[in-house]
């Protein structure tokens, strides 16, 4: 038997599972997180501290996660997604109770070496969970009211935790993750019609209740709602991070200012310069090809997950390949559509470059078991 | 669709018999195909989603970059004159304190702009404003100055020397324009109630100038409007006795070796505050940004009086002893079981000494036993107790005019067990900050009218309306707290002619890990003065104090907060006009006799 045989037909086992990993996936979140290096230097005014040396010691640690948790067999995993799914329900939990408050919001969880945002895990695991539902489910069932109902309440628990505290843009990321699991696994869809529907019909509740007894949004969250809609009205209130942020893009143009040559966020106009809006650093420093070209590979990343998807015959594999690849897409792309105006402020960090080591390390985890179904997959 | 092939066709099941084959075979054959056909449609239909999922992502892909595109290609923005910019408001109004005191005001300087193509010599203006300003680095100007770029920012503020060494250069190209800055006379004095402030909207003939924090924060819209005519916002501040109480604490903090220290100074019957002091702190002039690492709550930004929230230990007692006085179950003679350990479930409450077997309640709060407030609290239940601490105000952000407090909300548990009852009556399990303290005390002794805490000079004093508990009640509590001076655990605190009164706390701080640490503590001193008609309730609050002085590091606040609350009295009595009093008649000595 020739090793192209084995390759092609045997599941690896031992160290040779290395070879068989999606490297491409690798390098490419190699790449983005180099650009995101390369801007935390520029950002702290050239240097490694505070930002930079931490990102990259996190880095390190999150591709032998992503390697490691790649190494252990897909079946593993499916056993564990209960586990995974009650464990992260727990950190909210807790952090709803225990939590530190930082910035208006009860996110964090102190761990002693690390800060952790459970919220993060949480996405991960109700993608794992759901996975693990529908590849139990028979597909004729999928589409019952009875069989749709199970899901739903995996979904709105964390959606309810999250929300708590108050963080509505991972609940709304945490949804939205979820309905892509579902989608792929076939559910009907006119179901998906009727919760859009609903949707658009809840908001204009929103919009309604505004100034009545039964208001329904924070002040503060109608505020962001106004400024996301006329960001000139409060310039220099929750409009003002936007109004900068469009500068900074203007500014770059198509060829940018040049590496460590921003002045908008190098005069400090803007807030948040390292972690939510570090993309417009970016554009900046780097004009339109340079956020081109992060575009370019955060959309390799999604298409080389998708093709993985494609072509793995086990459909726990698939689907969770599909839904950790749609968590990272609704991550970047609620990122870059906030910075640029297209929505309303949320506090989305860009994954892999903005500062900020749970985020990274459980995209990296999760990355892990990407390649776990890769490299596990039925040949 | 097609019609459903029968399992077992009766023509093939026959001839399969003729053939002499078993006809079970062909069932499981067929079944075999149904199911490999449906796995195969339902594989396409999983890969029609997956592809119209790739599709609706490379929509977003494709509205995001020609966003970007369209963003790109916008003209940048400089900061050039507009006509909006003639909106700008630059007039802020000064802030002072009860007596008119400048804390806060304006400063006109220059602001220095460049226009590089107006510029007669780059070379020479580079390296002379590199010469006139240390921060500015000369190669890096020259860069700037040889772009494209028409419109420079070189320095925000400067001085007039700098301002002059600069005209002196003879640049055409380099330009002026003026700028009002907020200037902070008293540098660090009330630096977390001041604030801070950073400029918004800059144009060339002015710039907004933004409260970043504190009262800036808070009443920036009121500081800004040119309605208000440049009249000033007086806060109820005295400048003079909040600086007396800054340096006061400042050294018992570094006696006590203690790496924080807060201090609350209030007007017991109308809850003005007179001086607010957390340790350590910072100039509102340069006002740092907020560190990146660290622990938040250790920062120099962080104001310990009104944001932090503490368990504040012992001085809790006062409010249970209180409510035990006004619903009735108990006079300061009644007797109270002080046997310990107090066993409940798998907690034991202890006191810091044995104290026998039985206390007056006079002398648990004297000699401040935990087993016998427990006990009291017992008889009150979790339902009344609860209700006495929220009308108190416990459970809610101080209502005070400062953007840190209105964030800072007392933690407490969500299940009041009987367990929480006991420990929340000397002070364990319930956290709050310094300034609800302060208000609590001022609350019970001033006759028993809440009062909500201001930074405001004209705020109207608690009606009626406000009482939480009877002025015969507040009597009692007041000779209590005396007698914890008088001869309990803090004689220490005594100040000649001021009759102090107060209640000591001394409580473990939680480890980040759970639990309780064993050797850093938050100690509390809570006092009221003069006790027999207090005017003024004053909290010093110690983090991590140890007292090396003796053979043993003493950490409790009978040694460590105490005295630092008597010298902080001792200065600002006279700065306040207060006399001192005579010694004590028997009339005004307590009545309360000792219970053993």
């Amino acid at each position: 038997m020739t090793f192209l045989d084995r390759s092609q037909r045997q599941t690896p086992t031992g160290l040779t599972k290395l070879l068989h990993m999606n490297w491409a996936l690798v390098v490419l979140l190699t790449a983005i997180s180099a650009a995101g290096f390369l801007m935390l230097y520029s950002v702290a005014d050239g240097s490694f501290d505070p930002w930079a040396s931490r990102q990259m010691v996190r880095f390190g640690i999150g591709v032998v996660l992503m390697l490691a948790v790649g190494l252990v067999h897909i079946r593993f995993w499916r056993s564990v997604a209960p586990l995974i799914y009650v464990g992260g329900l727990l950190l909210l939990v807790f952090v709803d109770f225990f939590g530190t408050v930082g910035m208006g919001a009860q996110r964090w969880l102190d761990i002693g070496f690390m800060r952790l945002q459970p919220s993060e895990p949480m996405k991960v695991a109700l993608v794992i969970v759901l996975a693990l539902y529908y590849d139990w489910l028979p597909p004729e069932k999928v589409s019952r009211p009875q069989w749709l109902l199970p899901p739903i309440v995996l979904t709105l628990i964390p959606m309810g935790l999250v929300l708590m505290q108050p963080d509505l843009g991972t609940a709304i990321l945490l949804a939205a993750g979820a309905a892509v699991v579902m989608f792929v696994a076939g559910v009907s869809i006119w179901y998906f019609a009727a919760a859009i529907g609903a949707g658009v019909g809840l908001v204009t509740l929103v919009m309604q209740s505004r100034g009545t007894a039964w208001q329904l949004l924070k002040d503060y969250q109608y505020r962001r709602i106004d400024t996301f809609l006329d960001p000139g009205q409060d310039p220099l209130g929750a409009g003002y991070n936007i109004i900068q942020s469009k500068i900074a893009l203007g500014s770059g143009g198509l060829a940018g200012r040049g590496f460590m040559e921003g002045t908008q966020t190098r005069l400090n106009f803007l807030p948040e310069k390292h972690t939510d809006f570090i993309f417009t650093t970016l554009a900046e420093e780097f004009g339109f090809v340079g956020s081109v070209t992060l575009l370019g590979l955060y959309a390799l990343v999604v298409i080389f997950a998708l093709i993985s998807a494609l072509r793995n015959r086990d459909r726990f594999g698939a689907l969770l390949t599909t839904g950790i690849a749609a968590t990272f897409f609704f991550f970047f792309a609620v990122n870059m559509a906030m910075v640029m105006g297209l929505i309303p402020v949320v506090g989305v960090p860009l994954p892999l470059v903005s500062y900020g080591g749970s985020a990274m390390l459980v995209l990296l985890a999760a990355f892990g078991l990407i390649q776990s179904a890769h490299v596990h997959r039925p040949r | 669709m097609t019609p459903r092939r029968p399992l077992r066709p009766l023509a093939r099941v026959f001839s399969a018999r003729a053939r002499g084959e078993n006809p079970d075979d062909i069932e499981a054959e067929e079944r075999a195909a149904r199911l490999r056909a449906r796995h195969r449609a339902e594989r396409l239909k999983a890969e029609h989603r997956l592809l119209l999922l790739a599709a609706t992502f490379v929509l977003a892909f494709g509205t995001v970059a020609a966003r970007m595109s369209v963003l790109a290609a916008s003209d940048p923005e400089e900061p050039r004159v507009t006509a909006a910019e003639q909106r700008i408001v630059a007039q802020r109004a000064d802030i002072v304190d009860r007596n008119g005191a400048i804390l806060a005001t304006n400063l006109m300087t220059a602001s220095l702009y460049a226009q590089p193509h107006e510029m007669v010599d780059r070379v020479a203006a580079a390296a002379g404003l590199a010469r006139i300003f240390p921060d500015l680095d000369e190669a890096e100007l020259l860069k700037q100055f040889s772009g494209k770029r028409k419109f420079l920012w070189v320095q925000r503020t400067m001085s007039p020397e700098q301002q002059q060494a600069v005209m002196d250069l003879g640049e055409p190209g380099l330009k002026f324009g003026p700028r009002e800055m907020r200037l902070y006379p008293n540098g660090r004095l009330a630096a977390h109630i001041l604030g801070g402030y950073g400029f918004g909207r800059e144009g060339v003939h002015a710039a907004e100038v933004i409260g970043s924090a504190g009262v800036e924060r808070e009443f920036d819209a009121f500081l800004r409007d040119p309605a208000n005519g440049g009249q000033p916002l007086r806060l109820s501040i005295d400048l003079s006795v909040q600086a007396a109480v800054e340096r006061v604490l400042a050294g018992g903090m570094q006696l006590m070796n203690a790496k924080g220290a807060a201090a609350v100074l209030m007007e017991a019957r109308t809850g003005k505050i007179v001086a607010m002091a957390s340790l350590p702190d910072f100039d509102p002039n340069q006002r740092p940004l907020p560190p990146t690492q660290g622990d938040p709550s250790d920062s120099p930004l962080f104001n310990r009086a009104a944001q932090g929230v503490y368990e504040l230990g012992s001085t809790f007692k006062i409010f249970t002893v209180a409510q035990a006085l006004e619903t009735g179950i108990a006079t300061p003679d009644t007797i109270v079981d002080t046997s310990g350990p107090l066993t409940w479930g798998r907690f034991r409450i202890r006191d810091f000494r044995n104290y026998g077997p039985f206390l007056t309640l006079s002398d648990v709060i004297v000699k401040s036993s935990n087993v016998g407030t427990a006990r009291v609290a017992m008889e009150l239940g979790a339902e009344r107790q609860k209700a006495f601490l929220g009308s108190l105000g416990f459970f809610e952000p101080v209502p005070i005019t400062l953007p840190e407090a209105s964030k800072s909300k007392p933690l407490f548990p969500p299940r009041w067990s009987e367990i929480s009852t006991m420990t929340i009556s000397y002070g364990h399990g319930l956290a709050v900050t310094p300034l609800h303290l302060a208000s609590g005390y001022a609350s019970v002794v001033n006759g028993g009218l809440r009062v909500r805490p201001t930074l405001l000079a004209d705020t109207p004093a608690p009606t009626d309306a406000d009482r939480v508990i009877s002025t015969e009640t507040s009597r009692k509590i007041r000779q209590m707290l005396r007698a914890v001076v008088e001869r309990g655990t803090a004689t220490m605190a005594d100040v000649e002619g001021y009759r102090v009164g107060g209640k000591t706390g001394t409580a473990d701080k939680p480890k980040r890990t759970g639990g309780y640490s064993e050797n850093k503590v938050i100690s509390t001193f809570a006092a009221v003065f003069p006790a027999d008609d207090p005017e003024y309730v004053l909290t010093v609050s110690l983090d991590e104090p140890e007292d090396r002085s003796g053979r043993e590091p003493r950490r409790t606040a009978g040694w460590t907060a105490a005295p630092v609350a008597a010298e902080v009295i001792r200065r600002i009595a006279p700065l306040m006009n207060m006399r001192p009093l005579p010694k004590e008649t028997p009339e005004d000595a307590l009545t309360v006799r000792t219970g053993n």
